[in-house]
């Protein structure tokens, strides 16, 4: 039967057998090929072939393929080396990232943030330090590793302003940095802890020129909740405006002396000033709680009367410390009153000498 | 059928004499180019035992590309069987997780080697599939797997089987051997299929 007159099934068939016939020819003669070479393999002598072999390698060592006994350990055992190398450098990166995570895991911390911002070298504030002319030449130009940043406002015409006590608390010297760059050497009036504020007066710096008025006016009445509010601070080196509303008539865990605003503050913004839409200063922002978002938290300006209440007057240096209830702002549009309020707000610095 | 007897074997004379069974042959090109294998594996890790191992090998695949018909000696005789242990022990090594202690650039090296990689390809191709014929021949009970090896592998006659199977005749034996053969068939690409 011709092959292409067949069914394919029967063409199929007749192939494999035709290739299992061949298969096992194959195997077949493999394993006798096999057998005749172990046969040779028993007869020759080994001596001979060692001999032969060890002449060889007689040849090999003075032959051009000879390579020089250190390079030949150093390709034996290159992947070892690599092998180690790759260890030490996981184990190194390993540790560091546990250093790290121990570092940020701090449970507490990690809670309630203190909007300061700690700067290693402030290179750009030194230039704008040393330009203007009202400004004396102040040697603020040695870095000072430490340094803290946050905001603070006057609370008066004459130079009283207040700002955050975990802002200045331990400093060694405070000073204070307008909008427009001028710089003045501020006194720690009085701290209150408890509160998280601080009193300071840059009265005793002579390049310090008083102010006419404060346009704004600290209502200490309690604010409603989705009052509209805003801040100006310096979570920067510029002055940043944000704005949000209030989220609640207390503060972090329930601090009655704090509410909660829901407004984008970054650190650097502690210290600064909470308005509402008409102008009156409505607290002073303080912190941030770091695992809500949009959580952030300001002093009411009722607790900084409080505060200023408990003043020893003997710190207060016969300069009285007055708050104006009355604020200038009121049916200002909001650009408006942010030019005038800013005018009014520094950036804190401060430093803390090594020991 | 007697056996010239040559005075000087060279590397053609080899060949043929590889072709063609010849046991003189199969002795000389032992002679001659197992030393340089085992001063290779010696130098790389390895025994004795390994270079005969290997060696045994090497001429396998040289063998069974023989007696395919298709080769072509390029090179010399020598350095193809260097290049083909080499490449042997690689893989070996390779396998047994020794390779590491050697490094990238491997061997020794004793002399130089040519590319061998197609027909080592062909070499395990055929070690897989003479390994499934193993396999497949185990499963097939007796007495057809003794009698297949005796025909295919140890080249009785059909006479011999007979006798020793007790078939009442030739004719009888070369069916059973059919019989036996088919089973081998189904079983060899059943697998094969899977």
């Amino acid at each position: 039967m011709k092959r292409d007159a067949m069914k394919p099934e029967t063409a199929k068939r007749m192939d494999e057998e035709k290739k299992i016939a061949d298969a096992l020819d194959g195997y077949g003669r493999r394993i006798v090929f096999k057998e005749k070479v172990a046969l040779v393999q028993a007869s020759v002598d080994m001596g001979t072939m060692r001999e032969q072999a060890r002449l060889l390698a007689a040849d090999a060592a003075t032959s051009v393929h000879s390579i020089s006994r250190t390079r030949q350990l150093w390709k034996t055992y290159r992947p070892t080396f690599a092998v180690a190398a790759a260890v030490a450098i996981m184990t190194t990166f390993a540790t560091l990232f546990l250093v790290w995570y121990y570092r940020n895991s701090n449970q507490q911390q990690e809670q309630y943030s203190m909007l300061r911002r700690d700067v290693q070298a402030i290179k750009q504030s030194q230039n704008r330090i040393l330009d203007g002319l009202s400004v004396r030449r102040k040697s603020l130009i040695t870095v000072n590793p430490g340094q803290v940043v946050g905001s603070s406002f006057l609370l008066t015409p004459d130079g009283y302003l207040v700002t955050n006590n975990h802002i200045v608390q331990g400093a060694d010297s405070v000073y204070v940095q307008s909008q427009s760059g001028d710089v003045y050497k501020a006194r720690v009036v009085y701290t209150n802890r408890g509160y998280d504020l601080a009193i300071l007066s840059v009265a005793e710096d002579s390049t310090f020129q008083p102010v006419k008025t404060v346009p704004y006016g600290f209502d200490p009445r309690p604010s409603d909740l989705g009052e509209r509010v805003f801040t100006l601070g310096y979570p920067r080196d510029e002055i940043v405006y944000g704005e949000g509303y209030l989220s609640s008539g207390t503060g972090y865990r329930n601090d009655s002396a704090a509410y909660q605003v829901a407004i984008s503050v970054n650190p650097g913004n502690s210290g600064g000033p909470l308005l509402d839409e008409k102008g009156n200063v409505v607290g002073i922002i303080s912190g941030k709680q770091v695992a809500t978002e949009g959580a952030s938290f300001a002093i009411k300006t009722d607790y900084l009367y409080r505060a200023i209440e408990a003043i020893p007057n003997d710190s207060l240096k016969g300069q009285p410390l007055k708050l104006s209830r009355r604020s200038g702002l009121n049916h200002l549009p909001r650009t408006q009153q942010v030019k005038r309020v800013q005018q009014h707000v520094y950036m804190v610095k401060v430093f803390k000498h090594k020991e | 059928m007697r056996e010239t007897i040559r005075l000087h074997w060279t590397d053609n004379d080899l060949l043929e004499g590889l072709a063609n069974g010849s046991d003189a042959a199969l002795n000389q090109l032992y002679c001659r180019h197992f030393p340089m294998v085992l001063h290779l594996i010696l130098s790389n890790n390895g025994s004795e035992d390994d270079a005969k191992d290997i060696f045994q090998e090497a001429l396998v695949v040289l063998y069974e590309h023989v007696q395919e018909g298709t080769f072509v000696l390029n090179a010399q005789l020598k350095t193809y069987l260097y290049s083909v242990s080499r490449r042997l022990w690689l893989k070996q090594l390779a396998r047994k997780g020794r390779y590491g202690t050697l490094g990238s650039d491997g061997l020794i090296e004793s002399t130089d080697f040519i590319a061998v990689d197609d027909d080592l390809a062909e070499h395990e191709r055929r070690d897989g599939q003479f390994d499934h014929m193993a396999v497949s021949l185990g499963k097939l009970g007796e007495p057809c797997r003794t009698l297949l090896e005796d025909f295919y592998i140890r080249h009785l006659s059909m006479q011999d089987i007979t006798e020793k199977f007790g078939y009442t005749n030739a004719d009888n034996a070369k069916t059973q051997k059919y019989k036996c053969l088919m089973r081998l068939k189904r079983l060899f690409f059943s697998d094969y299929q899977e």
